[in-house]
């Protein structure tokens, strides 16, 4: 049988924080609530896509003149364009298997989520 | 040249910081809020490093963090459910736990904000800031401004006045990021592999690329090869930049600047070292840096507008939104649409890819090519999905973007908290919960 002595604190707390909020509050504040915390990223967002809309001259990448200076075929730095040789030694990279690790944390009883 | 529509202003003379009282090594120091381990490692393996931990004298094991974690690294030790990370080979860095602590119980293993002082007082050194896109649209914040408030200007200036000797642009290394990403992308949908297979994945998230090396390395050869844009930028300020400004490399400190924890693991990954140097001196996140120009006694508000050094330092509207869900998917459309389809994009808005949570996916028509299918996933149990899929061998998607923090990077881990977590008020604190307990049962 399932009693609240047998529930997890983190539940207990979250059954309580519930009840307490719709008691409290009522449907339509705690609605205002979420937009709020809602807001809060969307909020950064807004700006990022405003900054993008009219703060700047160029929006493409490709049509960057520091761009076009770096990929220049005749005395840019990159002068092999994007994926070249250049570009490989310096901008691109290799990954690494890191899951044994994770193996050895399972077998000492460890458990995650994936 | 200028990227942005601002008007040039007087030359900034940098405050005076020898009479700053420093840290130790070792000490913990609040920030903007949250605890910070003073401690700069330099050459370590990062995969023992605990970036983010539970203070155990302050959990009070309501649980929350787990919530926001993917991989189950942070979990309960035990009974009273006292929180901890139980070992940093789980933990991808990416923070979430710490921005909603509503105890503030989670501390930052890594600052090198010490070390940062220490070389902006060396004369023999030159200090060179490389910020993100996504910290100018939360640094206001600490300064009093409304959330969201795009400071770039003032930021730039901020980095001038603290004395950093250039101030090169991460925002620039998005662009390159664009370049080098778009045309991958276009290769592999042109000739694909087995070791260059589809659909490709951004690389840009550093807590992303640790969850599929840990997680999913099967799926490694998905991933774009492409570093991400702070891994360019710093291999190419040692290299291009030194060269540009006829600065010798050995004589280069870097520090980037970012919005994330998870970044301070990439700049410590050996391979980093392209450059022929450390690319990366140092990383620190927003929260360090506005806390930096407060100690530096520097009036943020009153501080001019100003530009980038343009040469490593002009962007474009693309590279700014790499700030956020959907971004960079958006930026490499760009790219992408006009060499597919070999036309000019007019409106460089593609509104379908912009995510604020969870999965979207989009198809998007391309003239003379056809239709280039793509997904977007914010959070790394969202990526999981897709990851799954992929494996299964059921993707039917050319290019997905993953970003490990929901919305992206400007509600990355190492961004200015949001106020309302930390609400003393039991009230409040209980509205959060159930907030979040909502946004749950609208996304099923």
């Amino acid at each position: 049988m399932k009693n609240i002595a047998q529930m997890t604190r983190r539940g207990f707390l979250k059954a309580c924080g519930i009840a307490a909020g719709y008691m409290v509050l009522g449907f339509n504040m705690t609605k205002d609530a979420i937009a709020a915390t809602m807001e809060f990223i969307g909020l950064r967002q807004k700006s990022v896509y405003k900054a993008d809309a009219t703060l700047f001259k160029y929006r493409k990448s490709q049509d960057n003149p520091m761009i076009k200076k770096l990929y220049d075929k005749k005395h840019g730095f990159l002068h092999e364009g994007p994926c070249g040789h250049m570009s490989h030694r310096l901008l691109h990279t290799n990954y690494y298997d890191r899951s044994a690790r994770i193996k050895a944390l399972k077998e000492k009883g460890i458990k995650l989520s994936l | 040249m200028s990227g942005s529509k601002v008007k040039k202003s007087p030359k900034i003379r940098p405050v005076d910081l020898s009479g700053l009282k420093f840290d130790k090594e070792g000490t913990m120091k609040k920030m903007e809020d949250v605890d910070y381990l003073i401690n700069a490692p330099r050459g370590v393996d990062p995969d023992n490093i605990y970036f983010v931990q539970v203070d155990t004298s302050k959990c009070e094991g309501c649980g929350e963090c787990e919530e926001h974690c993917a991989t189950g690294a942070i979990q309960a030790i035990n009974d009273d459910g006292i929180h901890q990370v139980v070992n940093p080979a789980a933990c991808m860095n990416c923070g979430q736990c710490l921005a909603n602590c509503p105890a503030g119980a989670i501390y930052e293993g890594v600052s090198y904000v010490e070390e940062v002082f220490e070389k902006l007082r060396d004369p023999n050194t030159v200090v060179v800031s490389m910020p993100a896109p996504a910290v100018r649209y939360a640094l206001g914040e600490c300064f009093g401004y409304p959330t969201g408030t795009y400071v770039g200007g003032k930021m730039q200036a901020a980095l001038r006045k603290l004395g950093f000797d250039y101030i090169w642009d991460n925002q620039w290394g998005a662009d390159v990021t664009v370049m080098e990403e778009g045309t991958e992308l276009i290769e592999r949908i042109k000739h694909p592999s087995k070791e260059r297979p589809l659909p490709q994945f951004t690389s840009c998230c550093p807590a992303w690329i640790k969850f599929c090396e840990t997680f999913y390395p099967d799926l490694i050869p998905h991933l774009s090869t492409c570093k991400s844009p702070i891994g360019m930028l710093a291999a190419l300020a040692k290299t291009y930049g030194a060269e540009q400004t006829k600065t010798p490399a050995a004589k280069m400190y870097t520090v980037s600047i970012m919005p994330c924890i998870a970044k301070k693991y990439e700049g410590l990954r050996p391979e980093m070292d392209d450059s022929g140097f450390r690319d990366i001196d140092a990383t620190i996140n927003t929260r360090e840096l506005a806390y930096m120009i407060k100690k530096a006694g520097i009036d943020f508000k009153s501080l001019p507008e100003q530009e980038p050094d343009p040469v490593l330092g002009m962007s474009t509207g693309a590279a700014t939104i790499f700030g956020t869900s959907g971004g960079v998917m958006e930026a490499a459309l760009r790219l992408a649409y006009e060499v597919l389809s070999g036309q000019k994009l007019t409106n460089p808005d593609i509104k379908v890819v912009r995510t604020h949570e969870g999965i979207k996916t989009a198809d998007i028509k391309i003239p003379n090519f056809g239709t280039l299918k793509v997904a977007v996933a914010s959070g790394l149990k969202n990526a999981a999905k897709l990851c799954d899929e992929v494996r299964a061998g059921k993707s039917p998607y050319h290019f997905i973007e993953i970003m490990a923090c929901p919305g992206g990077c400007v509600d990355g881990g190492g961004q200015p908290l949001d106020p309302s977590i930390r609400e003393a008020s039991i009230c409040k604190y209980m509205i959060a919960k159930i907030n979040k307990r909502y946004r749950k049962r609208r996304i099923a």
